[in-house]
């Protein structure tokens, strides 16, 4: 408990964590709002086809703030001091702080996973809220079952994102890959095109739990379920790999 | 007490360590010296638990770091750099490291005032001088008034004043009765400082004793520290 509110404490103190909070709860609100203008016509003559992802959309691309979280929350650690001042990294501190490295990855994956969970109810709210303001009496309803959903894919998407980064332990690799992958170009929507193995890509996967698309391939507790599966066999390789890691190397 | 046993690390084909054993005594600053590259650090790493030894033992009161329960009211380390995060300011960073030991924000007020930190506390850790980030890890391995202290190069790159700051403490907390092993490639900064020597050469123990033992005919400690290291120098003191 106190080495999960250290890191608590620490993601709370570093600016860049904020900035993944801006993206985490505003974002969604702002791409829903603008979503439900451009389809506001359609949706209002009774023909629009994207009804039931009005709003969704945005919390499918808002992800991206957790995204950022996960990987900060890891790479912070191994950050390089300037040479003037030694070199030194903050895996150093906090390793001799805490002795044990999976009550520290432990205490680490539970202070995202909380944050992730808050921060994905708080741009349920916002979303939910700027779409009303838009659609008003138009507003398609949210049901419970798909915002589960959406809470779901960000805490386990920012988990992934955490045990990825744990590998590689520097952010950009992860950041590159999984920020465009969600919001530019998704590799698996586009291999999903080639092969149908695509769906069982993590992001794919996890999309299912809430963004009910004219061309889904699994049922929501499927879809959430692959996505847990990947987080688990990430989590448990970063664990093992942590454990042996010798932290000078 | 520190005890370090038959230690030997290797990375890939090298042979970092070759089978180290040496003890820092309470009461007593023991000084670890050898040229870079020596294997000081690996040493301390291993003994912090942070790198694994290939074999040997590396003990804290006769347990290895992992099974210390809170090992920050055990034993308090400052190692390379400020050990912090650039972005976080001064008193972030002891904070966290505070609610990860389970002490108070005003045991972190203590620790500020006590390496003088006080006025720079608000200060992001990535604006500050070599000497206050010093003392920042300091302050950190201080927060659980722990018994035992291990700072590796503490006056490395230090202007004259920082150098005699950590000369007086350290001497003050092992006349208190603390453990205090420090490393360094620096031998004019220590002679003054500490009680006994450990000698580091190639990852072997080349010297191991008092001040006085070590020092032995030659005049100073710089002096002896060149005899044994140089490359002709072998065997143990």
């Amino acid at each position: 408990m106190r080495a999960f509110k250290a890191e608590l404490s620490k993601l709370f103190s570093l600016p860049g964590i904020w900035l993944a909070f801006l993206i985490g709860a505003f974002a969604p609100a702002v791409i829903a709002a603008l979503d439900s203008i451009a389809e506001k016509e359609e949706i209002i003559a009774g023909v629009s086809t994207r009804l039931s992802e009005i709003g969704y959309i945005g919390l499918g691309l808002g992800v991206q703030g957790v995204i950022i979280l996960g990987v900060l929350a890891v790479s912070s650690e191994y950050l390089t001091e300037s040479s003037e001042s030694g070199g030194g990294r903050q895996i150093t501190t906090s390793l001799t702080v805490v002795s044990s490295r999976l009550r520290f990855l432990l205490a680490k994956a539970g202070a995202v996973t909380v944050i992730s969970l808050l921060l994905c109810m708080v741009a349920i709210l916002t979303t939910v809220s700027a779409t009303h303001l838009i659609l008003g009496e138009y507003t398609p309803a949210f049901e419970a079952s798909r915002l589960i959903g959406a809470v779901c894919y960000w805490t386990l998407t920012a988990l992934l994102a955490f045990g990825i980064t744990v590998l590689t332990k520097n952010s950009m690799i992860p950041l590159t890959v999984l920020l465009i992958n969600s919001s530019l170009v998704s590799f698996s929507v586009l291999l999903s095109k080639v092969t149908k193995l695509a769906f069982y890509l993590p992001d794919r996967a996890g999309l299912e739990l809430f963004m009910f698309t004219n061309d889904r391939f699994h049922p929501p507790f499927t879809g959430g379920l692959i996505l847990f599966g990947w987080v688990v066999v990430f989590f448990i390789a970063a664990a093992i790999v942590f454990h042996r890691r010798d932290v000078a190397s | 007490m520190l005890t370090i046993n038959n230690l030997v690390k290797h990375r890939g084909t090298v042979e970092i360590l070759s089978g180290i054993s040496f003890k820092a005594r309470p009461g007593r600053v023991t000084g670890f010296l050898g040229p870079n590259g020596a294997g000081k650090s690996s040493t301390l790493r291993i003994l912090l638990g942070l790198d694994r030894a290939t074999s040997g033992s590396a003990l804290i009161n006769g347990k290895p770091f992992a099974e210390l329960h809170n090992p920050l009211t055990t034993i308090g380390a400052a190692l390379d750099g400020f050990g912090a995060h650039r972005m976080r300011t001064g008193r972030a960073h002891l904070r966290w490291i505070a609610h990860a030991a389970g002490l108070s924000r005003s045991r972190v007020e203590e620790v500020l005032e006590i390496v003088g930190l006080t006025n720079a506390a608000d200060k992001r850790v990535g604006n500050y001088s070599l000497g206050m980030g010093r003392r920042l890890g300091i302050a950190a391995a201080l927060l659980g008034d722990p018994k035992i202290l291990v700072l590796d190069e503490p006056v490395n790159g230090l202007d004259p004043e920082g150098i005699r700051w950590i000369r007086t403490f350290l001497r003050e907390r092992a006349e208190s009765g603390n453990t205090v092993l420090l490393s360094s490639h620096l031998m004019g900064e220590l002679a003054e400082t500490v009680d006994d020597v450990v000698i580091i050469k190639h990852g072997r123990i080349v010297a191991d004793g008092t001040l006085e033992e070590v020092i032995g005919t030659h005049s100073t400690l710089e002096e002896a520290f060149f005899a044994l290291t140089s490359e002709s120098a072998g065997g143990v003191v």
